[in-house]
């Protein structure tokens, strides 16, 4: 059986496994690694100012927190009113190496991959301690149980000597082969390893959600009276699901902890959940290609944001910041009209305009 | 054993604070089943009207109070008409992520007055000497308020036992179909449910600004402290509201009196109905008063 495997004019399986493929065509898979290509060599022949660079990194950030928040609540239909606290909880357990160890020791300098998984794992395990409720509870108790974990966290965080009551805690340059990563290269290498996180964790969820770990997740969202008779256990599957999220909620902490070069307390306070939930919402839940486009359109609504307040400020002089008003109003705006008029997010305006590009110019 | 006197004192004016606030949130869940996140932004909305009717409109203050509670009634009806009646019939999750949304919109409008960032207090208008009762001593703006919120939990329970609404709106919350069959409006009943959340949440909004003053996150912190309080109470109990509120304002009370400054521990207070809240969801999710009608997993 010999089809075109550059530009298929439709679908031709014949097993569930063809089905469950990545790419249907090679031309998929060129525009998918060319993609790539330009992701990883665009640094080198454009250079951007620290700032612009800060907010791509950040992005890059938030997208493996998204991975995370969008494989509890996307697929396994939990809300976490409580994500920026996981994302704390990986933060902060490179902190608490700061401060024991002092904040350049060779562990948090050299063994900097180490630490990004060890603050994933620590997230994993205190992820799966907060699902713990869902051996019991169904969804509405678990938003709460969430909110509970991230009202105890601000309180530890806040009320505690040994993680400097929230203030900021520094740490260390990280060295690479080439030495210690200097000043002027400091956003560009934490691009790199930002970028290389969010294929591999991408390539992992994507990988994940075929196989029956990941699709017993979708099955308990959909119906976990249904997945029960075909013996999933929903309760540890949402258990499960929590730790995979806390996972990467650590590991985009710690990325964000050695990105600021410090872990402050203000970073992951019930706002930033917040945010979290809107870049879910806004990229599309329960959509790989959503954890992409939430992400960057929130943080460029918050680059306009910042635009509009100054410009504001010049037309009228006013004590009032307004940025710290529009912020919220409009991610709020942002997260109620997207849930009003488009529940299935930016993913879904993409899968539009993609299957738009595969018919043109015969739209039928 | 008058500082325990006085801290039982201070613990029932504060746990009846909760009380009223954890009733507006349990209208809303009895009636709809939406948890609603943004109730500390109503709270706040009423104390911030109340305040700008009596100090920028030179209104007396309890006629602005009264004024406070109907224009929250008003806006609390029409964000019911505007963002939620279209998601009757979607699923939970996603009404219940448009009420986090709803908070960060309120946040936003409440950021762009002088309230969201400046603090004010209400200009005195009862007697200034406390109360003193055999060494515990209230001041009279917590005993008004004591006062004001009994009769309004008193006034909200009569409503729901017995009128024709209250009943309707029970009627909802216990079976939506068969409560269409007979001819109750389900759209009117949440409009009317959000209405009365709003209401009691303006006046608890009004006596929490009079007692500790208005400042945007001491108000809203109250609409977060609400999660414990219902979940202790049972989530669509009004009687176990007010006896899980004034559990708490105990427990907070003597935590604060007590347990601050002991093994180098602060601010418990603020941590205890978190841990409280953890614990009744793992061993009792229904809560003291609720109906044992949660799914097992």
């Amino acid at each position: 059986m010999s089809q075109n495997r550059w530009l298929a004019t439709g679908n031709f399986f014949t097993s569930h496994k063809q089905e469950q493929r990545i790419f249907f065509t090679h031309l998929d898979r060129l525009i998918f690694i060319c993609f790539l290509v330009l992701a990883f060599a665009w640094p080198l022949f454009f250079k951007l100012g620290n700032k612009n660079m800060l907010v791509i990194d950040n992005i890059l950030v938030a997208i493996i927190a998204i991975y995370g928040l969008n494989l509890l609540t996307g697929y396994t239909g939990l809300i976490s009113i409580g994500h920026a606290a996981f994302v704390g909880v990986g933060a902060y357990t490179l902190a608490t190496f700061s401060r024991i160890l002092g904040d350049s020791h060779v562990l948090l300098t050299h063994a900097w991959p180490l630490m990004i998984l060890l603050a994933g794992g620590v997230g994993a395990v205190i992820g799966a301690f907060v699902g713990l409720p869902a051996l019991r509870l169904k969804h509405l108790y678990l938003v709460i149980a969430t909110l509970s974990f991230q009202m105890i966290f601000q309180w530890v965080i806040n009320f505690s000597k040994f993680f400097n009551q929230g203030q900021t805690i520094a740490i260390g340059r990280v060295f690479w082969f080439a030495g210690k990563v200097t000043r002027s290269q400091h956003y560009l290498f934490w691009y790199y390893v930002a970028l290389i996180f969010v294929v591999l964790f991408g390539f992992g969820v994507r990988n994940l959600l075929r196989t029956r770990y990941g699709r017993c997740l979708v099955a308990v969202r959909d119906n976990d009276r249904a997945a029960d008779a075909m013996g999933m256990h929903p309760g540890f599957t949402k258990v499960y699901a929590f730790a995979l999220s806390g996972f990467l909620a650590g590991v985009a902490g710690a990325l964000h902890a050695y990105l600021w070069r410090g872990v402050g307390f203000e970073s992951f306070t019930l706002h930033h959940s917040i945010n979290y939930l809107a870049m879910a919402i806004v990229g599309g839940l329960g959509s790989l290609m959503g954890s992409f486009f939430g992400p960057t359109a929130i943080f460029m609504l918050d680059v306009q944001v910042e635009h509009l307040s100054e410009f504001a400020k010049t037309l009228f002089p006013s004590a009032l910041d307004l940025a710290t008003a529009l912020r919220p109003l409009s991610f709020g705006l942002v997260i109620v009209l997207f849930l009003m008029f488009e529940p299935r997010g930016i993913a879904n305006w993409w899968r539009i305009l993609r299957s738009y590009l595969k018919l043109w110019p015969f739209r039928y | 054993m008058s500082y325990f006197f006085q801290l039982v004192a201070s613990g029932i004016v504060v746990g009846s604070i909760y009380a009223l606030s954890g009733l507006g949130f349990v209208l809303i869940y009895k009636s709809s089943r939406v948890l609603n996140i943004a109730h500390g932004q109503f709270i706040a909305l009423g104390a911030f009207i109340t305040y700008a009717l009596t100090v920028g409109l030179h209104i007396p203050i309890y006629i602005s109070f009264l004024l406070s509670l109907i224009i929250t009634f008003l806006i609390a009806m029409s964000v019911e008409r505007i963002f939620l009646r279209r998601l009757i019939g979607e699923p939970i999750i996603s009404v219940i992520m448009v009420t986090i949304g709803l908070m960060s919109i309120l946040d936003g409008l409440i950021y762009l007055t002088p309230f969201g960032t400046e603090n004010f207090s209400f200009p005195e208008f009862l007697p200034k000497t406390p109360i003193a009762l055999g060494g515990v001593s209230i001041s009279w703006t917590q005993f008004v308020g004591v006062i004001i919120t009994v009769i309004l939990i008193a006034g909200f329970s009569w409503f729901f036992k017995k009128s024709t609404i209250g009943i309707s709106m029970r009627a909802v919350s216990d079976d939506q179909l068969a409560s269409m069959s007979i001819g109750i409006s389900i759209p009117r009943v949440f409009g009317l449910a959000w209405a009365a959340a709003g209401f009691s949440a303006a006046a608890a909004g009004g006596i929490i600004a009079n007692i500790t003053g208005l400042n945007f996150d001491t108000l809203v912190s109250f609409g977060i402290i609400v999660f414990p309080v219902v979940i202790l109470g049972g989530l669509d109990s009004i009687f176990g509201a007010v006896v899980a509120g004034i559990i708490l304002g105990l427990i907070q009370q003597f935590a604060a009196g007590y347990l601050d400054g002991l093994w180098g521990l602060f601010g418990t207070a603020d941590l205890l109905p978190w841990f409280i809240l953890l614990i009744i969801l793992l061993i009792k999710p229904h809560g003291l008063f609720g109906v044992h009608e949660i799914e097992r997993v």
